[in-house]
């Protein structure tokens, strides 16, 4: 007999109560592991997402456009060209992965609209464009795997416009030459949806741009420093350097202010979840204030007291904390699913991730707030003096 | 006499105050029990017997007095802290009250072990010692739920015997109990105190006091009678 | 700056779900005046599905004499209907389809009186050998005045309208080839579209 028994045995005397309580702790315990989990997994899953953009620096020559769009409201004109060498340059810092050149040109077609249009083509590199693409998925067929081959890719869009399928043809305007469709991209929701894809090196022949790029994409090693590598490409000369990374900083930033309000919902639960242990701990000394009179009577010091209530709490808070978290574990894909309905965006892959550390994180939160909950209650009964409860007896 | 008082007490007094006046439970009372001895407090209500139990208990300071236990001096050189009282407690009484204060969740052995969860004197009984003294050893599985009040008194007898008590100090011990059971409960006091054990028992019950070596009537805190 | 990369943000975390899309005027105020001059228009999106459903499209598919096929030719293709007005009267419309071309995709717009009579032939987008030939004034005019009846004969499969017809009179560019076959279907489909859509409901 000890006193740690005394206290899980008190608990056992109301066990709707402990139950109830238990139950508002394991809710939170619940709320808070999934809300530690979901800001977990959002903030990878969006790691992820942005990882998947591909390129994270795009190198352009000077002045030149570096999206299609820029390109036809410019009427293909203004297109600027870098060496082939510079990939070799870029290759030589530490911090880079890998990088894929490309070529844009700009056609006009006089056939589009009243009075014509600039058709815009990408040349891009089969071996490597792909690979840092790789969240691009194929409605039909797939790349072209030749550098000089008259093939084309075409983004969901433009091969919506152009009305092409694998197999079909497509003439080059003012060039005569036929091209063969090999893949049209399911949708992305990126300008890749509008553009077509041809390899770089039937861009360079047909164009007559033998040598010459318009951008370099570059994928940056994981975790190596972005912005020192920009830096460093900035003293190239004739080049102009378009940063991805200052897109994620400015999803961070939104993810951060978010997670602060999710954070903040999580203290609030907790916070409720402990006025509720102040609650039903302090009820419960209240009704056994004689008997812990009786106690101390026979010879309990404060601290005993003390101890025996605070065990009670603790063991209130670790029973609720664990199942609230097991209840987290069990849920996550519901609540995965729940997010996914109510959130205009959410990033692929489990977006309440659980792991050990956030599990220990949770159940420590708990298990502290429920301690620190405790303390006034326990601190109550240890003050009770025996000749209180013995005076209930009343004065004979 | 048989030897050294256990408790000796003098002139204990305790006042309170309502508001502006003064009242006086306990006025000056001497008190002494022996070993081996039963001594009954007797009085009618309110005349202030609990309160000179507690103070003898160590339960509450007295205003005034001394009082001296086990060789001793516990009052009369100065207030002690809750925490010295407690020492005094756990080491010199055991105490049975007329509600029995059993813990519902705890079984009859576990109630009687529950001070030494707590402090464990040196003299320690063995529970079941104590429980087959007190003839409910057949009950130590039972929840106080399960048991009769006598049995439930038994127990918390059995409760305060268990860290071998020098004083032995019941307030109204058979206050609940039809007469069948108040006989069996005077016995085992009678029996403990022939053992060796200074018994100190508040009660109305006249039958009871009749039984003890020493009774003390009070009337306005004062003694009234002493037998 | 920080509101372009929000921007940018937005754009990356937009929803992804997509209709598909249907065949608008590129530019509808300058179109529409020069298509159908002096109205102004209000402009109706319709489509097969919300229409009447797969027993419509069927409707359709025997109307044409071929099945709507391919990745693009759908049921649920949106058709923007431009429903042209001249002093607060309905005068006529514009409507167009889109049509698999040998080498792309072609875009026929045609701008119908309030009787389903053409007035105006205008393919806004095209690419063909024969596009000069094909977006020329003379190929137009050779389509002004025809009705769905000229067309009703018109095997979309073969390529061959009934001799006599008007339909069988239109000329073919000089190396247009398969690209003229697909521009009178898309006439064909455009008409029948236009007929299930307005015309047949309005004398209902």
């Amino acid at each position: 007999m000890n006193v740690y028994a005394i206290a899980y045995k008190n608990l056992l005397r109301k066990k709707t109560r402990t139950a109830l309580t238990a139950g508002g702790i394991a809710l939170s315990a619940w709320v808070l592991a999934t809300l530690l989990g979901f800001n977990r997994g959002y903030q990878q899953g969006l790691n992820r997402d942005i990882d998947n953009m591909g390129f994270q620096v795009l190198l352009t020559a000077k002045g030149c456009p570096y999206e299609a769009a820029t390109l036809m409201l410019k009427g293909g004109t203004g297109l600027r060209y870098m060496p082939e060498a510079v990939v070799k340059t870029v290759y030589k810092n530490p911090e880079v992965d890998r990088v894929t050149p490309m070529l844009m040109h700009g056609v006009f077609d006089p056939d589009k609209g009243e009075n014509g249009a600039v058709a815009a083509y990408l040349g891009v590199d089969a071996g490597s464009f792909p690979e840092m693409k790789p969240y691009l998925e194929f409605k039909q067929g797939g790349w072209f795997s030749d550098n000089n081959a008259y093939m084309a890719v075409l983004g969901y869009e433009a091969a919506e416009l152009e009305q092409r399928e694998v197999g079909d043809k497509m003439l080059i305007p003012g060039v005569d030459k036929e091209i063969t469709v090999a893949g049209v991209l399911k949708r992305s929701g990126s300008q890749d949806d509008g553009t077509i894809f041809l390899p770089i090196g039937t861009v360079q022949n047909i164009f007559n741009r033998k040598g010459l790029l318009t951008g370099l994409g570059i994928k940056v090693k994981k975790g190596a420093d972005i912005s020192a590598l920009e830096n460093r490409l900035y003293d190239l000369p004739d080049v102009q350097v378009v940063s991805m990374s200052a897109v994620k900083a400015t999803i961070m930033n939104l993810v951060n202010s978010a997670r602060v309000i999710v954070l903040g919902i999580a203290g609030i639960a907790l916070i409720i979840a402990m006025a509720g242990v102040v609650n039903t701990v302090l009820m419960s000394v209240m009704e056994r204030y004689a008997e812990i009179g009786i106690i101390k009577s026979m010879g309990a010091m404060p601290a005993d007291i003390f101890r025996m209530i605070w065990t009670e709490t603790a063991v209130l808070c670790g029973l609720g904390g664990a199942f609230g978290i097991g209840l987290a574990f069990v849920t996550a894909r519901l609540a995965d699913a729940a997010v996914r309905y109510f959130l205009p965006y959410a990033p692929n892959g489990a977006l309440v991730a659980l792991d050990w550390r956030i599990c220990a994180s949770a159940f420590v939160l708990i298990v502290v707030g429920g301690l620190a909950s405790g303390v006034y209650p326990a601190w109550r009964a240890a003050r009770v003096r025996p000749l209180e409860a013995i005076r209930i007896e009343g004065e004979q | 006499m048989p030897g050294d008082p256990v408790i000796k007490a003098a002139g204990l007094t305790k006042v309170y105050s309502r508001g502006a006046e003064e009242v006086r439970a306990v006025d000056g009372v001497d008190f002494e029990a022996f070993p081996g001895e039963v001594a009954a407090i007797i009085g009618p209500s309110g005349s202030g017997k609990t309160t000179l139990l507690n103070m003898i208990g160590c339960l509450d300071n007295p205003s005034s007095g001394s009082l001296v236990v086990g060789g001793r001096q516990v009052f009369g050189a100065g207030p002690l802290s809750e925490r010295e009282l407690t020492a005094v407690r756990r080491e010199l009484f055991g105490y049975v009250f007329q509600k029995f204060y059993l813990i519902p969740t705890l079984t009859v052995e576990e109630n009687i072990m529950l001070p030494g969860a707590f402090y464990k004197a040196p003299g320690a009984r063995d529970a079941y010692e104590v429980m087959k003294l007190l003839g409910i050893e057949r009950r130590l599985h039972h929840l106080p739920g399960q048991l009769s009040g006598g049995e439930m008194q038994r127990v918390a007898i059995a409760r305060a015997l268990v860290n071998s008590p020098k004083v032995l100090l019941a307030d109204e011990p058979t206050g609940s109990l039809d007469s069948r059971r108040t006989d069996e409960i005077r016995e085992i006091l009678r029996g403990l105190a022939s053992g060796g054990i200074a018994v100190v028992m508040v009660t109305h019950n006249l039958e009871l006091a009749r039984s003890a070596d020493r009774v003390l009537e009070i009337r306005d805190g004062r003694v009234h009678k002493a037998k | 700056m920080r509101k372009i990369f929000f921007a940018m943000a937005m754009m990356l975390l937009a929803p992804r779900a997509f209709a598909a899309v249907g065949c608008d005027l590129n530019d509808p105020d300058r179109d529409a005046a020069r298509l159908f001059p002096g109205a102004t228009y209000k402009t109706s999106y319709l489509s097969l599905k919300t229409s009447g459903g797969v027993p419509l499209l069927e409707r359709v598919e025997a109307r044409l004499g071929d099945k709507f096929h391919g990745l693009y030719e759908t049921i649920d293709v949106p058709y923007t209907l431009y429903t042209m007005y001249k002093g607060g009267a309905a005068a006529g419309y514009i409507h167009g389809v889109n049509q698999k071309g040998e080498y792309g995709g072609i875009q026929v717009f045609l701008a119908l009186d309030k009787a389903g009579a053409i007035k105006a032939f205008y393919i806004q987008k095209l690419t063909s050998r024969a596009a000069k030939a094909l977006r020329s004034k003379e190929f137009a005019a050779q389509f002004e005045g025809l009705t769905l009846k000229d067309f009703e004969g018109y095997d979309p499969v073969s390529g061959k309208a009934p001799a006599g017809s008007k339909a069988a009179a239109i000329k073919p560019p000089a190396g247009a080839g398969a690209d003229f076959a697909a521009v009178l279907r898309a006439v064909k489909k455009n008409l029948i579209l236009m007929d299930e859509f307005v015309y047949s409901k309005k004398a209902k």
